[in-house]
């Protein structure tokens, strides 16, 4: 059936390039205009630059919505109220942390350190207050501040999030997790949100160019555990929460 | 607490979250055990637990370029001793 798959990869090409041309269009040329002034003039830039990152990507995904109808979003009301934790999600497409982003206005993140030198967009990241991947960026004294600024925006009500998976599974099982994420929810006394990420890889999988859009598909986010580790006492141990975050997500996988 | 207490919860660290037994106080633990950034934070989060006391963050900065076990221990003496929770053995 070549013809047949030929003919539902028209739409899936139209939609691809429709979304993507909104994507990298609003961040050179639209969102520019309400970026800079946003930094210069708003009381905390970083958080300025979030909201607004926050609201392109709503409309991306507002977009998607309209675009792809045979995909619908399931975001229950508890991972929509996190606020103050750092959130710890699986893996699975390069959609999940820009849905993660369109979801919360304040927001962190850790970014893979490549994208900081991809002109604007790398200024747009540091400036927005992701955090590089990179180990010159998180060395000596400059990893104390970076670590003091989340401590702030998560008192703030702001949200981290992180895949401590480090890359997209490309199967769906889970890969071994970096213990990094536990150590920066202790440094900053932080809860951890569990939050399970199921169907943005059927939507648009690892290795691919094109939006599935002819598919029908559930895209669902669900807060499948909270921890609130004694950080303080004698017994803690990173290992055993790490260890513990790795059977919830297990379990549910 | 003394410097051999020290030593003691220091090495009992190193068990519990890095898996490593009796380590060399003098080695580096970059090139030896592969130690980074995070790891020297998981670190100091141990030492504050173990003195009961909150390191401040012109401290945490000076401990995070430490390169030994000796040096950790040194480290902690010098907090322990201006919080006077250090006795001299």
């Amino acid at each position: 059936m070549p013809l047949v798959r030929f003919f539902q990869r028209i739409p899936d090409l139209l939609v691809t390039l429709i979304l993507w041309c909104y994507f990298l269009f609003g961040y050179l040329f639209i969102l520019p205009l309400l970026f800079i002034p946003a930094y210069i003039f708003a009381e905390n830039g970083a958080a300025a630059l979030q909201n607004l990152n926050h609201f392109h990507l709503k409309c991306f995904f507002a977009l998607t919505r309209f675009l792809v109808p045979r995909t619908t979003f399931k975001i229950s009301k508890d991972v929509r109220d996190i606020h103050s934790s750092v959130i710890v999600c699986n893996h699975l497409s390069y959609l999940d942390p820009i849905l993660l982003i369109s979801l919360f206005g304040r927001h962190r993140t850790i970014v893979k350190h490549t994208f900081f030198k991809v002109p604007i967009f790398g200024r747009l990241l540091k400036n927005s207050g992701y955090i590089s991947s990179g180990a010159r960026d998180m060395l000596g004294p400059a990893m104390i501040n970076n670590l003091e600024d989340i401590k702030k925006h998560l008192a703030e009500g702001g949200i981290l999030f992180v895949f401590p998976e480090g890359t997209r599974s490309r199967d769906g099982r889970l890969a071994p997790f970096n213990k990094g994420v536990f150590t920066i929810a202790r440094y900053c006394n932080a809860p951890l949100k569990l939050v399970f990420i199921n169907g943005t890889n059927r939507l648009f999988p690892p290795g691919h160019f094109l939006f599935n859009t002819h598919e029908f598909n559930e895209i669902k986010l669900e807060l499948i555990g909270s921890l609130e580790p004694d950080y303080k006492g004698n017994n803690f141990s990173i290992s055993s929460v790490a260890d513990e975050t790795r059977k919830i997500f297990e379990e549910k996988g | 607490m003394t410097r051999q207490e020290i030593e003691q919860e220091v090495k009992n660290v190193f068990h519990r979250e890095f898996e490593i037994e009796n380590p060399d106080m003098d080695a580096d633990l970059r090139e030896t055990y592969e130690f980074d950034s995070i790891d020297a934070i998981e670190l100091l989060l141990a030492i504050e637990n173990f003195l009961s006391t909150e390191i401040s963050q012109e401290e945490k900065k000076q401990a995070i370029n430490i390169r030994t076990i000796n040096q950790i221990c040194d480290y902690i003496e010098k907090i322990a001793k201006q919080r006077n929770l250090f006795s001299p053995a």
